[in-house]
């Protein structure tokens, strides 16, 4: 027994050892820091580059944190949720970040740059982000993705603090807002304006329908998307027939039979339901075996897996029938030249086809219009970055998403088109799509257009 | 479970809601009663508390979705016997994995801490706990598994009360488990288990391998996990099967051990209905506003509480002897 | 007397708690290193001073204050609980009502810090001792199940009182670490600023530190000398045979719902203080697994020990960020692609999101644990090894290495 123990002290304290060391003093790869920052603001400085478009004084470019001159390297933070409830996404969204750079730094990086990804798993836990904010800041120039909005909210005023760049993983409409959001830059459409989007489509595919029944998860993904759909119940006439907004708990199956048996008892004609895939099967499931068939379902665009319509999946046939998915982006069959480049990407690097690469390849050509905007400004300093990003008045993605503006007022550049598809089955069982059909693209509903946007739609307070 | 259903104008009514909460309960119940029991089991053999009970669970209903989603063995080479036949099959031998698996799990980390002090032992099975369902959530992965359960959503509607396929599978199957559980304790190996679970040193004594009971009790603890994970990962509680929530139901069981007694079998499946259909009747009649959501979930513990203030071992526990 | 520290020739020295030269010169020592490590002059630790790591060990001195309080409970008095969280969060909520903004969404009353933070630990030790009876009237496991109980049903408040809480996934801001008089705009001490104390520039991260680990060592010698005195010899006699206990006239029931009553105040204390230094946090943190971790940090610590405890605190909650590092290297070593190590680590390690290995970062299309997976399943692991092969702990392990050393060059 004692031998095993003093074994086992080496080799704990070995292993502490060795950890502790290895602090930030990774190898060469293309997905880790590489080495300590420093910063330098150089005057005559020379470099050498490898862009095509021959040698570049890179004399006059400011940097403090995350850029490295002289290792020609740029690097990008990203809090992702990779083991909470939208890890099936966001581990698909680092995908497509990787892929993406990968091809920029083959194709001579942001001149002559190359950029390099520090990826945190949050784990959903706002403690946790707070804590990898925090660890990331001193080494990154921005953070190319931050998931969960209580997440963002609560580094938000750190980031203004520090001044510091991050692209919301998340469609909460307080991104939009000015007050809140002077460090971010969002993209997509928000969660309220999404809903009055897909509810009005779901009228005119049911022009007879005169009731909604609507539920969320609680917290702000819920809230502003059921904010937004009972903007659209007032102006479209509905009646709102079962409101269980907040009541979606996923941990809870008491909670989803709750839902499910209120908006089955309800009678409702048109159903918004807006929470993470597994626990919206559910419900949809107990509604349905309860005999509550023929009304319209929808929800915002996280709440939809192409595994609920997988071969095995028992509501495949009725999602298929009557479901309605709602998209930032278009869907990976979508025939637009910001498509082909994400699926020529994609096969290049011989990884399955999903549509969720199209996200992380989004968010970094944001960021490197960004990055690029900076270095001609000739201040790539984290202040730099986040002044250059503010400052992008049109960035596009040829189809794949509507384009993004950053200037001007709230109201005029909040986005208002989205990408409308349906569930198929078959064509996800032979492989011949990712589960959906796109039906709209860049979409705008009438009452989504004519709403002002001054504000954001649900405050967290 | 189904839910209450309230009268309305669009769908056909159930008229009698306290047969509905009832069916409800009970079906929920019989979860609860093979938690309970396999862990009872477990408990009254080897005197540990087995807080991974949670673990085995998860565990077995994926062994469940990999082996007939995904491996289909040994149904598809048995292709004489009809889809359910075939299901049946695949679902026996994954629960025999997952029974092999709870001995492996046995053998190698609670061996070692035979004589240890109780409380060590629970502590132990937490810590087994977490590896095991974070092991078995990595190899679920996020999207949920489906059963391929060939009842599918099927209800059957007999107008006074609405019960699901699977809900009349899941109680005769635990009437099944619970005949059979009641026969074994009287065959050779069941009283040996008996014995084991009055005194480990003499039965012991009277050449009893009290290793091998262990482990049959650990088998068994496993299987019966591995039923209830099953059900649990069917319509009604879940539509889309097995995900990395599962493992997490049985802690909603453990006021039924509690409620029953530690060490009484009987009560735990007379706990596991009580704490179902105490469920059941919170989810109907107690849906006022103030409670706000998921207090159904947390009916059980507080039975418990008022149990326990009544009778501190159980409604069927053996009160503890203690010497100085 | 020279030469012969463990002579004691009267009774206060015997009792002290630094009772041995070595004893007081290894935490002199401590405290000196402590106080220097935002200033980064150490050779060797100068990363300890970086914002990061100053925020991992200012949660070290917040888990350590938690993890004391269950070192009183089960490792002091042998009562198992499995509801320290439950405890926490009483203190984190009752904090927050107590020092929250007025008006506003959510409840609050303004107050300054020094009610509140007392407050939080207050009212904890008030729930917990509440909480004895029913929990006194069970033993042993029945108890562990019903403090477990006591977490879902802690949950379940947490939930669904929203103008408290902020609400389930939504969570609410908590009023920070600043000292104020009572409502002042400027606060009188902030800790969480950056700013300059006594002619030294010190970070807000700094300051903090130094306040909390200031309270935590305050926390440690409370609990170091519940040891020695008349209430924690009573816990220990309790612990090891409850009934011998009654029957030498110690009132088991009154000491043990005092066990719940000084746990539960570290509890509250600890949640508060956590709850004011992440600044925001969800109801759902203070779920069964914070329970566990709590119970992980004084078993692998060493039950019963108050250096066992602070070791162990360590060792929880740094052990996430030195098994990122620990793959973070690993992955550097496989992707140098040439050599043993290379090719071993790449075993384990994934390098891309194609590429096999036991661990994998990237986590999306591969098999392969997560980081967040593999710091669980080491938790998992440390908890099972530490229980089989040293149920000692840490502390066991440093007795094993100091008497070694004692003894040497003698084996016994």
């Amino acid at each position: 027994m004692r031998k095993k123990s003093k074994w086992l002290a080496l080799l704990l304290v070995l292993g502490l050892v060795l950890a502790a060391c290895g602090d930030g003093e990774g190898g060469d790869t293309t997905t880790t820091a590489a080495g300590a920052e420093e910063p330098t603001t150089t005057a005559g400085e020379e470099e050498m580059t490898t862009t095509t478009a021959g040698e570049e004084e890179m004399a006059e470019i400011a940097t403090d944190v995350g850029v490295d001159l002289e290792a020609q390297t740029i690097t990008i933070g990203l809090l992702s949720d990779l083991s909470g409830p939208f890890a099936p996404l966001v581990q698909v969204i680092n995908s497509g970040h990787e892929i993406y750079w990968a091809n920029v730094n083959a194709n001579g990086g942001i001149n002559g740059l190359q950029v390099n990804l520090e990826v945190r798993d949050t784990g959903y836990v706002v403690d946790t982000h707070v804590q990898l904010y925090e660890e990331l800041k001193s080494q990154v120039v921005a953070f190319g993705h931050s998931t969960g909005s209580p997440h963002t909210v609560a580094i938000n005023p750190q980031l203004q603090a520090d001044g510091i760049l991050a692209i919301p993983l998340t469609w909460y409409s307080g991104w939009s807002d000015p007050a809140i959001n002077a460090n971010l830059v969002p993209h997509g459409v928000p969660y309220c304006i999404e809903a009055m989007n897909m509810i009005e489509y779901l009228t005119l595919e049911a022009p007879d329908a005169t009731t909604i029944a609507i539920a969320s998860s609680p917290g702000d993904y819920g809230e502003d998307s059921n904010a937004g759909a009972r903007l659209a119940a007032e102006e479209l006439g509905l009646e709102i027939v079962y409101d269980g907004t907040g009541l979606v708990n996923a941990a809870d199956e008491a909670t989803l039979a709750e839902v499910a048996s209120g908006i089955a008892g309800s009678g409702a004609e048109l159903v918004w339901v807006t929470t993470s895939p597994t626990p919206f099967g559910s419900i949809y499931g107990q509604a349905l075996a309860a005999g509550f068939t023929g009304a319209l379902w929808s929800g915002a665009g996280p709440t939809w897996n192409p595994a609920l319509v997988g071969p095995d999946s028992p509501i495949n046939e009725a999602l298929a029938s009557n479901f309605y998915v709602s998209a930032y982006y278009a869907p990976w069959g979508a025939d637009s030249a910001g498509n082909q480049e994400v699926r020529e990407l994609v096969e290049a690097a011989g990884a399955p086809p999903l549509d969720y690469y199209a996200e992380g390849v989004i968010e970094a050509k944001i960021m490197e219009q960004a990055l690029r905007a900076a270095y001609d400004a000739g201040d790539m300093t984290q202040a730099g970055v986040l002044a250059a990003a503010k400052s992008l008045e049109s960035v596009t993605f040829e189809g794949l998403a509507p384009d993004e503006t950053y200037v001007g007022e709230p109201n005029d550049r909040v986005q208002r088109a989205q990408f409308i598809s349906r569930p198929d089955p078959a064509g996800l069982a032979d492989g011949t799509s990712t589960g959906v059909t796109l039906v709209e693209s860049m979409y705008t509903s009438p009452i989504a257009e004519a709403y002002e946007f001054t504000e954001t739609c649900f405050s967290l307070g | 479970m189904t839910g209450h259903f309230v009268v309305l104008a669009q769908e056909a009514a159930v008229s009698n809601e306290f047969a509905q909460t009832l069916v409800d309960g009970i079906s929920f119940g019989a979860i609860y009663a093979l938690l309970a029991m396999g862990f009872v089991i477990i408990f009254k053999s080897t005197s540990v508390i087995n807080f991974a009970h949670g673990g085995l669970t998860g565990l077995g209903a994926f062994l469940v979705a990999a082996f007939v989603t995904v491996l289909d063995f040994p149904g598809r080479y048995l292709t004489v016997l009809p889809e359910w036949g075939q299901w049946t099959l695949n679902v026996l031998t994954a629960l025999l994995a997952a029974a092999l698996i709870g001995v492996i799990l046995e053998r190698v980390f609670l061996r070692p801490m035979v004589g240890e002090a109780l409380f060590a032992v629970a502590i132990v099975t937490l810590g087994l706990d977490i590896v095991v369902r974070t092991i078995t959530n990595d190899w679920i992965g996020t999207n949920p598994r489906p059963l391929g359960a060939p009842w599918g959503l099927n209800v059957v509607d007999l107008g006074w009360v609405r019960i699901a396929w699977s809900e009349i599978v899941q109680i005769l199957v635990t009437v099944a488990l619970l005949a059979a559980i009641a026969l074994f304790l009287r065959s050779r190996t069941g009283v040996a288990m008996r014995a084991t679970a009055f005194d480990q040193e003499t039965a012991r004594a009277q050449g009893i391998n009290v290793g091998r009971i262990f482990s049959v009790a650990w088998a068994i603890g496993a299987f019966l996990a591995g039923v209830a994970g099953i059900f649990f990962s069917v319509f009604p509680r879940r539509a889309t099967g097995v995900d990395q929530a599962t493992a997490f139901i049985a802690f909603r069981a453990f006021p039924a051990v509690i409620i029953g007694g530690l060490d009484s079998i009987p009560g735990a499946v007379v706990g596991g209905f009580a704490v179902g259909i105490a469920e059941a009747a919170a989810n109907t009649y107690l849906g006022l506003e103030f409670l706000g959501s998921g207090f159904p979930g947390i009916v059980g513990y507080l039975l418990m509480l008022v149990i326990l203030l009544i009778r501190p071992y159980g409604l069927f526990g053996t009160p503890e002897i203690r010497r100085v | 007397m020279r030469g012969r520290p463990l002579l004691h020739t009267s009774y206060e020295s015997d009792q002290a708690l630094l009772n041995t030269t070595a004893k007081r010169v290894m935490l002199g020592i401590f405290i000196l290193i402590l106080v220097s490590i935002p200033f980064q002059v150490v050779p060797g630790l100068e990363f300890l001073g970086e914002e990061d790591w100053l925020r991992l060990l200012s949660t070290t001195a917040i888990f350590a204050i938690g993890a004391l309080g269950l070192n009183i409970l089960t490792g002091l008095a042998g009562q198992v609980s499995l509801g320290h969280s439950f405890f926490m969060g009483i203190g984190a909520y009752t904090a927050v009502w107590l020092g929250g903004p007025v008006g506003g969404p959510f409840i609050g009353l303004g107050l300054p810090i020094w009610i509140w933070l007392p407050a939080a630990g207050i009212v904890a030790a008030l729930v917990g001792v509440a909480v004895g009876p029913t929990a006194v009237r069970v033993r042993g496991l029945y108890l562990a199940i019903v403090t477990l109980g006591l977490v879902f049903i802690g949950e379940y408040l947490f939930r669904n009182w929203n103008s408290l809480t902020g609400g389930a996934q939504v969570g609410r801001d908590f009023p920070r670490l600043q000292v104020r008089l009572w409502d002042e705009e400027a606060p009188l001490i902030d800790f969480t600023t950056s700013g300059s104390w006594f002619g030294l520039d010190l970070s807000g991260t700094a300051k903090s530190f130094f306040f909390l680990v200031l309270l935590a060592v305050g926390f440690t010698l409370l609990a170091k000398n519940l040891q020695r005195t008349r209430v924690g010899r009573a816990f220990m006699s309790i612990r090891d045979r409850d009934i011998a206990a009654e029957i030498m006239g110690v009132n088991e029931f009154a000491y043990k719902l005092l066990a719940f009553g000084i746990s539960s105040f570290y509890a509250g204390i600890a949640g508060a203080l956590l709850a004011s230094f992440v600044s925001r946090v969800i109801p759902e943190r203070w779920d069964l697994f914070l329970s566990v971790q709590f119970i992980a940090i004084i078993l692998i610590g060493g039950a019963g020990t108050v250096t066992g405890t602070l070791l162990g605190s360590a060792f929880v909650v740094l052990l996430p960020r030195v098994v990122q590092n620990f793959t973070l290297w690993l992955q550097g070593v496989a992707a140098q692609g040439e050599g043993i190590l290379s090719s071993i680590a790449n075993v384990f390690v994934a390098t891309s999101s194609n590429d096999f290995g036991l661990i994998n970062t990237f986590a999306g299309v591969g098999p392969g644990l997560s980081v967040a997976q593999l710091n669980l399943v080491l938790y998992g692991l440390l908890i099972i090894g530490f229980l089989i092969f040293e149920p000692l702990g840490l502390y066991g392990i440093w007795l094993r290495v100091r008497n070694y050393w004692k003894g040497w060059p003698f084996t016994y």
